[in-house]
């Protein structure tokens, strides 16, 4: 049966693994709709740096002939999917949304991108960041201001924004990000999509280029919470080439996505309950019913260290993103964004002793919050405190609850979860009255990702659809 | 007494990267850092005593055979 591209474009990647696998799609004719789609969106929401359109169709051609021929890899055989553009890919521009790295073409891949690969992806194309992943805009100097599906005057948030702009835009099936104070969880939430940071470790992070080395993970932005699950399934797992990547067991991360909340315990975080807008307030108090309907058990617990998340997390990666960037400092400067070099010039500035307090007092937040989880089996807060920002309004937004900073508004929510190195995932729990997306969190006990995407499955079923974004382009 | 001086920010920028900044982006550099540090004060009272940083020898050791396997 011929499917409309516009068809094509609906599917999530766990009806996509279906439909190739029954060969009722061509990975060939799936691949020419999402270029279509990128052709015809991307000008508007710069969700791309690079698009591989000879190499996606050549990719596409093949994975034709192996379904064709019986040899079916696995639910994203033949899917089409795009990577941050601080992935490696071999032979293929990868920038870092920097003008440093404009001609960088790494010799190898990054070990996300060759798991994804030998499942049988097809790459789209490298997707638009805040430079070097330093920042939470993506309003990039060099390759566009990336720009949110829901608004196009607003951020999608970042460093992922173009990772999850792209899904929200349809232009992606699905995406990778990082996440170092919250970047997959925050484009995630501004642009009305899923995205999972898994345990630190969990996903080897080898040929992605760093920011800070000890709070950076890898991991899915997707449609769905079911695409997250499948996602982590192939990219999760021991890496010999990142000595740091876990070898706690790998699980089948869909099979809990069935089995509901009934009988579960969560825990809703108290320190970060204040300083919502009136919208996110009421949009969680309803994601916070729906559970409870749903039959979990509600009530709220407290980690009295999670304030200093945001200063733990801020030292560690000034020092680690200073140390990494201290040659093409020297060399370059003038290269990069002035809010980056800003930022690292402010990483000079923090003293060793600072660094290594930091790092020792991680241990005491993830020791409170894992205090917490003793009798819960996740941790629930908002994702942010206020929907998607203009463009430009990067320091103070009135709201209805008073001046909000934006940046305390938006990373004082994601950062305690990097600093624990616990698994969260950012879901959205609708829309504000002007149309923009809201969301929750959702964190786990660390390497128990089955559990939260379980949770997450079961809202994400009872809230039913997210209002698509309004037509972003005029066919 | 402020923590780090605008002075020390363009100190240290011209002798680790050789570049000079203007005195308002100094000022805003040490202000910013300072603020930082005078927080990182607080996580003293986390009660860190007989914490150890979280970086392992395992980690040390693996490295060490993956680079010299690399060579």
């Amino acid at each position: 049966m011929a499917h409309s591209y516009e068809q094509l474009l609906s599917f999530d990647v766990a009806a996509l693994g279906e439909k190739l696998q029954a060969k009722e799609i061509s990975p060939v004719e799936l691949t020419e709709a999402y270029l279509d789609r990128i052709q015809r969106t991307d000008d508007k929401i710069r969700a791309y740096i690079t698009v591989t359109a000879d190499l996606a169709r050549k990719a596409a051609r093949k994975a034709e002939h192996e379904i064709v021929a019986g040899k079916w890899r696995g639910p994203f055989h033949g899917v089409p999917i795009a990577l941050k553009d601080l992935c490696y890919t071999r032979g293929i521009v990868t920038t870092g949304g920097s003008k440093i790295l404009a001609d960088f073409k790494p010799g190898h891949d990054c070990t996300v991108w060759a798991r994804l690969s030998r499942a049988g992806a097809i790459l789209l194309g490298k997707l638009n960041l805040h430079e070097f992943a330093y920042g939470i805009t993506s309003s990039n100097p060099h390759w566009g201001f990336a720009r949110n599906p829901y608004a196009l005057d607003r951020i999608p948030g970042g460093s992922s924004g173009g990772s999850a702009a792209a899904i929200v835009a349809r232009s992606a099936a699905a995406t990778i990000g990082t996440d170092t104070g919250g970047s997959i969880r925050i484009p995630a939430a501004l642009c009305g999509c899923v995205g999972l940071k898994p345990t630190w470790s969990r996903v080897s992070r080898h040929g992605v280029l760093p920011l800070a080395y000890t709070m950076d993970h890898v991991g899915p932005i997707t449609r769905t919470v079911r695409d997250a699950a499948l996602m982590l399934n192939v990219i999760a797992g021991h890496d010999r080439n990142d000595s740091t990547s876990s070898r706690e067991r790998v699980a089948d991360y869909t099979q809990q996505l069935d089995a509901g909340v009934g009988g579960l315990k969560l825990g809703i975080v108290r320190e970060l309950m204040d300083g919502l807008s009136a919208e996110v307030q009421r949009s969680f108090e309803g994601a916070v019913a729906q559970l409870r309907a749903l039959g979990a058990t509600l009530d709220e617990v407290t980690i009295p260290s999670l304030p200093l998340s945001g200063i733990i997390n801020g030292i560690v990666t000034w020092a680690e993103a200073t140390e990494i960037h201290q040659e093409w400092m020297a060399t370059h400067p003038q290269d990069y964004g002035d809010d980056v070099r800003r930022l690292l010039e402010v990483g000079m500035m923090i003293p060793a002793g600072a660094y290594v307090r930091a790092q020792r007092a991680r241990a005491r937040v993830l020791a409170q919050a894992m205090e917490a989880l003793a009798s819960h089996d996740v941790l629930i807060a908002p994702g942010t405190a206020i929907p998607a920002p203009k463009i430009g309004d990067s320091r103070r937004l009135d709201s209805d609850s008073g001046s909000v900073d934006v940046l305390t508004g938006i990373l004082r929510f994601t950062q305690p979860f990097d600093v624990t190195g616990q698994p969260a995932i950012a879901i959205p729990t609708g829309l504000s009255s002007d149309g923009l997306p809201l969301a929750m969190q959702i964190a786990g006990r660390p390497f128990a990702e089955a559990t939260v995407l379980q949770v997450a499955s079961a809202y994400e079923k009872a809230r039913g659809a997210l209002p698509a974004p309004p037509p972003i382009c005029s066919n | 007494m402020p923590l780090i001086t605008p002075e020390t920010v363009k100190r240290t920028l011209k002798d680790v990267y050789g570049y000079d900044i203007s005195d308002e982006s100094a000022g805003a550099v040490a202000n910013t850092a300072g603020a930082m540090l005078s927080l990182a004060q607080h996580l003293g009272t986390l009660g860190l005593d007989g914490v150890e940083p979280p970086f392992g020898y395992a980690t040390l050791m693996t490295e060490a055979i993956r680079t010299a396997a690399k060579k």
